[in-house]
């Protein structure tokens, strides 16, 4: 009797939660309980004695007794007193020197530090001298207010693939739209003299970079955006590093159970038991996935209520939360043991989180920041609304890929491929083949093809993100022949696998036939997706190498054939050996067209 | 216990390290990071010192200033080579400001210098960029130099004597030593540790899951040279690891000043990290709940003896610039007893696990 497959799904995580609170509840939840009290025990230690890990990382040496005691309370330098004869002498050894007055660094980048931190340390230690002054407007007669004013992104000015900069000129620049009324600062510190006082005398105390930090979500200052101007901290665009932290690692943590879940069904065969029951294989997936993708959400919501974040948060999360399960169903199934399990999940992890996080510290300064679901976590923090074009924009290629491989893991998900224990790479075969259909192998391909697509739009947007800093005519450089390389291998693993599993090999007609599939698979998916999402990185110089000249869409359609075929034919007359020396070739010749499609050559 | 037993076994985890390819992965992690640690390097440090990029000289960065009067505060910024800095009015200065125009917008409140009150300054930059925070550097050097300037004309009010230091000029400055071998350098070269440390209990929990202990056992192999072969094999691969990750600095240009100490001393902290995987894995012989409670405990370990003086993290930072003593031998035979107890410990452990069914928990 089969029953409605949401009725299996619900069956399946049912079960699955069964399961997993009671192998939590044998030993693992009062080990869990004993360490999360000793965690906590261990964060108040740690808040009372300070992280000592950069203890003792400068020398100085001094012959003034007093400055070297101020010094000394900064656990990074180890202060050395002695004459100035003998100081002197040893000055080598030193990275600062303190002689009288005057300060000394030696001319190394390690001087340099030293005396950018020295000089923190003095600046704090006079704040707190001066604070104390009867009259308090002649210690700080200067005061800033800081206000924050949005830009519209501008990406005109990043294609030359530099920073935006304004160009230095003789006269005042004349805005290009309407000028808008803007209110008149207040003409006077808003605070009596004694809260100012007892905020300087706070903010020396605690150490900046912390507080850089902690501003992002704790405590603001209490003197709302006034400051004097040792107070001022460059606001480092980094809120994401805390993102990630905060957000990100706790959802991969989670989606390990997911994947050690799979794996587990695995071993022994054991998952044969729920393989001989009447449930979809896709049933079986979604309904082991559920109960940890709510967990996850779960565990979202409450980040989001403890940082006191809009709850729009949880939207761009949840793409992200699909992607690494998806991600976990794909290792957790692909993996032969536990090592290549961990091996391939720290190196997935490592991807993942440079790719949401890279992107992100650009917020406001690159359309490119917007590949990364983050980025508009940062735009709310900052109380930018996100629209939905920037939701699609960023999140598409997380929905798509999480979508593909959850149906590569259902097509897979069958005895002989679930207990196989094939090598890594030609597992991953196994599974791709699992898509061909070996009766119409050239409708697969052009199939594979489009599907190939936010995979290899992932990859570019990677290195994309990497390389737009760099100088101009490397970055386009690299740019070029890495996307290039990427569109190579992603077209040629169709036609691959193909030419491993068919009987005979390829046969001259497949070669062709498949090559014009694959082409015209890729170009379709490429338009797709283009229309969906990324018209607007299109505009930048970088955009226009990943997505050259769509107009024409015969020109393209023939390069991807063209280099397919090369591929092909490599594999037909040259067998496996000469598959990599295919991709290079092929590589090369789609680096040609570009460049004389950007007019670099001429043809 | 027989060596050349321990050795077998070690020998056979070692070939399937090898055969299985993840020790490709790692590698290939590695260079993904090392990667990393030099977009670090090259891309921030040219966001944030725009002179550091050949070709920008000459760069300037525009301020909008709004005030009643050319004082100091104009000519101190108009001194600097980097600032240009523009008389306009407020409304035109932010909308300059918004179309990126215009780095900085400043406004200057009528207070005279040598008035009772304090002299206000507002400051408009854009939110949240790269560049802001470039300029908000450079604004605050001039606002300090403003400061002292306006303590100069008021200081006869003054009444505190602070030990004054003169410090030298236009050294610099450095943001990314403390932060390339204060935090990136111990996490990069003590990751190899961690990653062991969870491959001991993948080894330790595969055999009971898969069913494969009893074969083993079954041969002249005994339960406590299983385990110190695995344990030997994730010890070896740390070093290797570690030391291509030093090169792959290197070749970054950022060079260590002790590289073999420092190796010594991640030999030491991995075996203690790995014993404490071992007995995760003996303890519950299943992969889920062990590398669960290891890596909370990992995360207890680490905060805690990040608080403490002397902790092998700081050793490996203070190795790393050249600023440790011979105290460091001291800290690396303290680790290597506290290693030893563990040892102990662990094999009362393994022979009491040993006796028991061959089950998971």
């Amino acid at each position: 009797m089969r029953q409605g497959y949401l009725r299996q799904v619900s069956v399946i995580a049912r079960w699955e939660l069964l399961r997993t609170l009671t192998t939590m509840g044998r030993g693992v939840l009062p080990a869990a309980i004993v360490l999360f009290i000793l965690l906590v025990a261990a964060s108040g230690f740690a808040a009372g004695s300070g992280v000592h890990l950069q203890d003792g990382i400068y020398r100085v040496g001094t012959d003034n007794t007093l400055a070297g005691q101020i010094i000394a309370e900064d656990t990074r330098f180890t202060v050395y007193t002695g004459t100035s004869a003998q100081i002197s002498q040893s000055r080598l050894f030193y990275d600062v020197v303190i002689l009288g007055n005057n300060v000394y660094y030696s001319d190394n980048e390690k001087g340099r530090a030293a005396l950018t931190a020295l000089e923190r340390v003095y600046e704090r230690y006079t704040a707190l001298i001066s604070a104390e002054e009867p009259d308090l407007y002649a210690a700080y007669p200067l005061w800033i207010d800081r206000r924050y004013e949005q830009s519209e992104l501008d990406f005109t000015a990043t294609e030359r693939g530099e920073r935006i900069s304004p160009v230095p000129q003789r006269d005042a620049p004349t805005p290009r739209g309407p000028v808008q009324e803007v209110a008149t600062p207040e003409p006077s510190v808003p605070h009596e003299p004694e809260v100012l006082r007892e905020e300087i005398t706070r903010s020396a105390r605690q150490d900046d970079t912390v507080a850089r930090y902690t501003s992002v979500i704790g405590q603001e200052s209490e003197l709302g955006t006034f400051r004097t101007p040792a107070q001022l901290a460059p606001p480092l665009p980094y809120d994401s590093i805390i993102l990630i932290f905060v957000f990100i690692f706790p959802l991969y943590f989670t989606s390990q159970f997911y994947m050690m879940s799979i794996m587990n069904e695995r071993i022994e065969r054991r998952g044969e038991i729920l393989l001989s029951a009447p449930y979809h294989p896709s049933a079986i997936i979604i309904g082991k996935a559920v109960p940890y993708f709510f967990l996850m959400i779960a565990i979202s919501l409450v980040i989001i209520l403890i940082t006191a974040l809009p709850l729009v948060v949880i939207l761009p999360l949840i793409p992200v939360i699909l992607f690494f399960l998806a991600a976990a169903l794909a290792i957790g199934m692909l993996a032969r043991s536990f090592k290549e399990l961990s091996f391939l999940s720290i190196f997935f992890s490592t991807l993942a989180t440079s790719y949401l996080f890279f992107p992100s510290i650009f917020a406001n300064v690159h359309v490119v920041s917007l590949i990364s679901p983050l980025t508009l976590v940062v735009l709310q923090i900052q109380g930018d609304a996100f629209g939905l074009t920037d939701y699609l924009y960023s999140t598409s290629l997380f929905f798509l890929t999480a979508g593909i491989l959850l149906y590569m893991g259902a097509k897979n998900y069958t005895e002989e491929r679930l207990f196989s224990l094939h090598q890594l790479i030609p597992r991953t075969l196994e599974f791709i083949s699992a898509c061909i259909s070996k009766r119409y192998p050239v409708v697969s391909l052009g199939l594979l093809g489009a599907l190939a697509i936010p995979f290899v739009f992932m990859a570019q947007m990677m290195a994309l993100v990497l390389f737009f800093n760099l100088p101009m005519p490397l970055s386009l450089l690299l740019m070029i022949g890495y996307a290039a390389a990427t569109e190579e291998v992603a077209k040629s693993i169709g036609i691959f696998t193909l030419a491993k599993i068919l009987p005979g090999g390829l046969s001259w007609r497949l070669v062709f036939l498949g090559s014009a599939a694959t082409a015209l698979g890729f170009v379709a998916g490429e338009k797709l997706l283009l229309f969906a999402t990324i018209a607007q990185v299109t505009e930048s110089v970088f955009g226009s190498i990943l997505f050259l000249s769509l107009d024409l869409l015969w020109m393209p359609f023939l390069l991807h054939a063209v280099c397919v075929a090369v591929i092909a034919i490599a594999l037909k007359a040259g067998g496996f050996r000469w598959y990599i020396p295919g991709i290079f070739l092929a590589t090369i010749i789609h680096v040609l067209y570009n460049l004389a499609v950007l007019g670099v050559i001429g043809l | 216990m027989k060596q050349r037993h321990v050795a077998v076994v070690a020998k056979k985890e070692l070939a399937g390290i090898y055969r299985e390819k993840t020790i490709v992965f790692a590698i290939l992690l590695q260079l993904f990071i090392a990667l990393f640690s030099s977009f670090l390097m090259v891309g921030l440090t040219t966001m944030y010192d725009p002179d550091a990029l050949a070709g920008v000289r000459g760069f300037q960065y525009g301020v909008g200033y709004v005030g009643l009067e050319e004082g100091d505060l104009y000519s101190i910024i108009d001194d600097r080579r980097d600032l240009a800095v523009y008389q306009m009015d407020l409304n035109t200065a932010i909308a300059a400001l918004k179309e990126r125009q215009l780095s900085a917008v400043l406004w200057v409140s009528a207070s005279p210098p040598d008035g009772e009150g304090p002299v206000l300054l507002t400051l408009y930059t854009l939110q949240n960029d790269m560049q802001a925070a470039i300029v908000e550097v450079k604004m605050k050097e001039v606002f300090l130099e403003y400061e002292a300037m306006l303590r100069e004309i008021r200081s006869d009010r003054l009444t505190m004597e602070p030990i004054r230091l003169t410090f030298p000029e236009g050294a610099g400055t450095s943001n990314y030593f403390e932060f390339v071998f204060g935090l990136l350098i111990p996490l990069l070269i003590f990751m190899p540790a961690i990653i062991s440390a969870a491959l001991v209990i993948d080894l330790i929990c595969e055999e009971y899951q898969s069913g494969t202990l009893e074969t083993l056992l079954s041969t002249t192999v005994t339960y406590t040279e299983m385990l110190w072969g695995k344990i030997m094999t994730c010890i070896l691969i740390v070093p290797i690891q570690s030391a291509a990750w030093l090169a792959l600095l290197a070749a970054n240009g950022i060079v260590v000043d002790a590289p073999f100490a420092m190796l010594l001393h991640v030999i030491a902290g991995s075996f203690v990290l790995i014993l404490i995987g071992a007995f995760c894995a003996l303890h519950y012989r299943e992969r889920t709940s062990a590398q669960f409670i290891f890596s909370t405990a990992v995360v207890v370990v680490i905060i805690t003896a990040m608080s403490v003086p002397y902790n092998p993290l700081n050793i490996l930072v203070r190795l790393g610039v050249g600023t440790m003593g011979s105290i460091h031998w001291l800290v690396l035979a303290g680790m290597i007893a506290l290693g030893a107890l563990l040892v102990l410990f662990l094999n009362r452990y393994a022979d009491q696990i040993s006796r028991l069914p061959l089950t998971t928990r």
